[in-house]
């Protein structure tokens, strides 16, 4: 398994994944739903690696891809102005994509997963709302909210499938991934709303941002080397893979 | 008064539809404070629950159970709801039911992530039932909303269409989901295929009489019992039915060529109101309203002995006179 095979291998679900959710109007307007490539690689580790990947887990993934496409269309909403057309129909786009979610794995009878999957965005909505909330949180359970952001939902597919061993290295990795670009973009002067209150836990604490987020990155890397050292399921080239893709992101958040 | 026919009309449901609220409150539970305030927030401003209501009549043809039925009753409810909270971020509304809006009090991602939250939880709690045509209904059902909420965003402020584009916005909107309450109560009570046929049939006729009858009271109704301004449909660029009936009348123009620049002051709304107020649409509109009615007093007819239908006849038949 080489670079090439694993790009094809996302570019095949991105593709299956816009294939589901095309529709003539809201592309005019919105554009093509919004994916993390990232993701969608850790969502297919299991595939890369060998896993049993029928039918069923393939309906899975691409499931669980629209639904990071559904939400990902309602962060795009403006706080308080969504009163253009794009808007309009962004709010839209993300309630379809939710509906098509449902549609795919009921007309497939996978209630299992849409079971699953709903708790995974009831969580999600409850740690992207907390930005919101006036309670002072460490940073510790910022980057909770982090990782349950980034990667609760592929969480929710792997314990369903039997495949609990490979969520650790997803969550460390996709936190990793998040971390960093928040940090390239607050060097940039361009502040979230996750990096503020991320600044404000640090502050609090005597730190700042770049110290605070520096330290956690390079411990989430050491962590996360050693547990892939450990994992005895994973083939050689696929440990190479999920060591690449945050080396690759740190050059690229570097450059 | 008319809230109080409804509860009248209700009352041997009543220890079914506690059941309901109850369950509401503990669905949209959550974990966050924010959530909890605006979910709640949503709840305590009321609603008929019509849904609900008649996912209970549905299976009341079948093996009902409340215990199960409300597995199906209180994710109609909040599905509803959810699609409230993101319309309100769409229609930039600042009141419903005479209550600031999610998005008014808080702002549109709280209202975004609100509604998304609440859709998960209806998707979780129907999750109970494992039959799959309960799941497909339902999912097609949503899918066409949206497809609906599209075509009503690309018919805004559109002055050259039709009564077909009307009924199939109106379907979308409104029918789609009553038909479905109907349908999905009386399938998860395994009733029979025939029987299922005509309460998806009274549901859906019902619906685009209730959404006709909305719309007339969007005119007729006073800004203090709709909890919003009067004709707040038609100042958001939404043609109903009244005003698509007008739409070539000479003295509506003036008014409508202002309401499509933003130029119409609050003297020329009351103006445009009274206008449409005696004109002869609200009586065109309120018979094709009792069209649809009709056509759902046939269905009733037309479903097996058993004394619910009485009460359906009764909730279709206040639905399509309704004063609020």
């Amino acid at each position: 398994m080489n670079a090439t095979y694993i790009q094809n291998s996302i570019a095949q679900l991105k593709t299956e994944i816009f294939m589901d959710v095309r529709h003539r109007t809201l592309q005019k307007y919105t554009g093509a739903p919004v994916l993390d490539e990232n993701q969608l690689f850790y969502l297919l580790v299991p595939f890369l690696n060998g896993e049993e990947w029928q039918q069923e887990q393939r309906e899975a993934a691409i499931t669980v891809g629209i639904v990071y496409a559904a939400l990902a269309a309602h962060d795009h909403i403006k706080e308080l102005d969504a009163t253009s057309k794009e808007q309009q129909l962004t709010v839209l786009a993300g309630d379809f994509y939710s509906g098509r979610y449902y549609e795919i794995l009921a007309m497939s009878g996978n209630v299992a997963l849409i079971r699953n999957l709903s708790q995974g965005i009831v969580s999600r909505c409850e740690h992207q709302i907390k930005v919101y909330e006036a309670k002072q949180r460490t940073v510790e359970q910022w980057c909770s909210s982090i990782s349950n952001i980034e990667s609760g939902l592929i969480a929710k597919f792997f314990e369903l499938y039997a495949l609990h061993h490979y969520i650790p290295i997803m969550e460390k990795s996709l936190l990793i991934l998040r971390l960093e670009r928040e940090w390239a973009m607050y060097q940039r002067g361009q502040k979230s709303l996750m990096s503020k209150v991320l600044e404000q836990s640090a502050l609090q604490t005597g730190a700042t941002f770049n110290s605070v987020l520096q330290d956690k990155i390079a411990r989430l890397k050491t962590e996360l080397l050693q547990v892939i050292a450990q994992a005895s399921f994973l083939q050689s080239d696929v440990k190479q893979a999920l060591q690449a893709r945050v080396d690759a992101s740190i050059a690229s958040t570097n450059g | 008064m008319e809230k109080m026919k409804l509860k009248l009309l209700y009352s041997d449901l009543k220890s079914d539809i506690d059941i309901i609220e109850q369950e509401l409150e503990k669905a949209v539970n959550s974990s966050s404070h924010l959530i909890n305030d605006a979910s709640l927030h949503l709840l305590q401003a009321g609603g008929k629950r019509i849904r609900p209501i008649f996912v209970l009549l549905g299976a009341k043809f079948g093996n009902y159970d409340i215990e199960k039925m409300k597995n199906v009753a209180v994710p109609l409810e909040l599905i509803h709801m959810a699609s409230l909270v993101h319309d309100d971020v769409i229609d930039d509304s600042d009141m419903r039911r005479g209550r600031p809006t999610v998005k008014s009090q808080w702002n549109n991602r709280v209202a975004m992530y609100t509604g998304d939250f609440i859709f998960a939880r209806a998707l979780e709690y129907i999750t109970k039932l494992e039959d799959p045509l309960v799941h497909q209904i339902l999912a097609r059902t949503m899918v066409e909303i949206c497809n609906g909420e599209v075509i009503q965003i690309e018919d805004k402020f559109r002055l050259d269409q039709g009564l077909k584009d009307y009924f199939r916005r109106i379907k979308r909107k409104t029918a789609l989901l009553i038909s479905s309450s109907c349908e999905i109560g009386a399938v998860a009570a395994g009733v029979d295929a025939k029987t299922v046929s005509h309460l998806k049939r009274f549901g859906y006729f019902v619906g685009m009489s209730f959404q006709i009858i909305d719309d007339v009271l969007d005119i007729m109704a006073t800004d203090k019992e709709l909890g919003k301004p009067a004709g707040s449909d038609l100042l958001q660029g939404n043609i109903t039915l009244p005003i698509l009936l007008l739409k070539d009348d000479p003295q509506m123009q003036p008014y409508l060529a202002k309401v499509f620049a933003g130029t119409l002051t609050e003297l020329e709304r009351q103006n445009m109101l009274q206008y449409v107020r005696k004109s002869d649409a609200i009586t065109q509109a309120n018979k094709m309203s009792d069209k649809y009615l009709k056509k759902a007093l046939q269905e009733i007819d037309a479903l097996p002995k058993h004394p619910i239908k009485k009460k359906l006849r009764d909730i279709a038949l206040f639905m399509g006179k309704r004063k609020f």
